[in-house]
């Protein structure tokens, strides 16, 4: 394909200060990369003058886990997903595109030096340990690809199913299922990318020194760093935001 | 087994430091073979009894392991303490970096919530305060914004 059309998809739902986080990433990614295209999906309700930064709109419903489904509505040939609760920090943003190589699906990975920032990496499935690898607070995906949309798609559909006690697959403890792993979407995205023969076609990776596509402040804690010794481009500020507590 | 042959048959480690820069106290491990069992077993021992006289037990280190071995590993211990302490009070300054950069975050998306910052359109101020580095900084562009947006209104 000639000249793919590229933007990102930030998406603010459920919850007002999701908007003001989406808001400031959107002019964040503008400050060092003026030319990006940007989609944000949110709920009408919380619309202001502010969401004229974005190039594009779309209405999705009051959904907590509304990522998902605005990942499957990308309008580009090629989309980077990005958390709204990131900061870009980096003039590499810019280059956020060579990354996808001949890939459909990049990602951040979860590393073991990096598991005790995140709320479950291990779990049993099948009598065995199984591990999560994947993170999707930042995923850049080949949107024109019609496999990588209906992955998208489904990945929302089955996470409802999942989420409404609709859908368990056999081979879960029970038990972990129902007090851990039910409420993740990272959960669908383990089994969707081991399990299901559907997607086994796709090529899936890692970003280079993924650390700085996606840099959850917690890093810092332990002194995680890119192994080029770079800055980071994108920083999460998942785990330290008051999320429930209105900003002003 | 006689006291003889206990100190025939122990061993020690040659990993032993000095407690104390004046080498008045060792610290050393010995190992001794009791029913054909290994026993390691740590020992601080002081160079003097409490009545003054000489510790035979330093004495014995002393002459089995030599002066150099036990002042090499001194250092390599000192060294490597050194190094992890070092590391750790980084480890606590990057901790302090991080939780700053947090509450100035969450200090950034506050002060653009105010109406007259919300509303502004200066891009390049805008930025500037995105990147602030520290809290007086985000002040000083806050009333920037809010300088610009007043000026433009009355301009209007």
């Amino acid at each position: 394909m000639q000249n793919p059309s590229k933007g990102f998809i930030i998406v603010a739902s459920n919850n007002v200060n999701f908007y003001v986080y989406a808001v400031n990433l959107i002019e964040s990614i503008k400050d060092w990369y003026p030319e990006a295209q940007i989609t944000l999906v949110t709920e009408e309700r919380f619309i202001d003058d502010r969401a004229d930064e974005a190039d594009n709109i779309i209405f999705c419903d009051n959904h907590y886990r509304a990522k998902l489904w605005g990942m499957s509505q990308s309008p580009y040939d090629i989309t980077m997903y990005v958390d709204a609760d990131m900061d870009c920090e980096h003039e590499d943003i810019a280059k956020v595109w060579d990354e996808l190589g001949d890939r459909d699906l990049v990602f951040h990975e979860l590393t073991p030096e990096r598991e005790k920032f995140y709320a479950i990496r291990e779990f049993r499935y099948k009598g065995r340990m199984e591990k999560y690898t994947l993170c999707g607070g930042v995923c850049l995906y080949r949107s024109s690809n019609p496999l990588v949309m209906e992955f998208m798609a489904e990945w929302f559909e089955l996470y409802n199913k999942q989420l409404n006690n609709i859908w368990q697959p056999e081979g879960f403890d029970n038990r972990q299922w129902n007090e851990d792993l039910k409420v993740f979407d990272q959960t669908t995205l383990w089994w969707l990318t081991e399990q299901e023969d559907k997607y086994k076609d796709l090529k899936i990776g890692i970003f280079h020194d993924d650390i700085r596509w996606n840099y959850f402040t917690q890093y810092q804690y332990e002194n995680l760093h890119s192994i080029e010794g770079k800055p980071p481009i994108l920083r999460h500020y998942s785990g330290s935001l008051h999320k429930d507590r209105l900003l002003v | 087994m006689s006291m003889e042959n206990i100190m025939a048959d122990r061993k020690w480690l040659d990993n032993a430091f000095w407690e104390t820069p004046q080498k008045e106290l060792l610290n050393a491990i010995s190992e001794t073979t009791e029913n054909n069992r290994e026993v390691r077993q740590v020992h601080k021992i002081p160079k003097t009894n409490e009545d003054g006289t000489e510790n035979e037990l330093f004495k014995e280190v002393l002459e089995y392991l030599g002066e150099d071995v036990i002042d090499a590993s001194s250092k390599k211990r000192l060294e490597k303490k050194q190094a992890e302490a070092e590391m750790e009070k980084e480890k606590q300054l990057e901790q302090e970096r991080a939780k700053k950069l947090e509450k100035l975050f969450e200090y950034k998306l506050e002060t653009f919530e105010v109406p007259e910052i919300k509303e502004s359109k200066n891009r390049l101020l805008k930025s500037k305060l995105r990147r602030s580095k520290s809290i007086p900084e985000v002040n000083l562009y806050a009333m920037l914004i809010v300088k610009d947006t007043i000026d433009n209104a009355e301009s209007e």
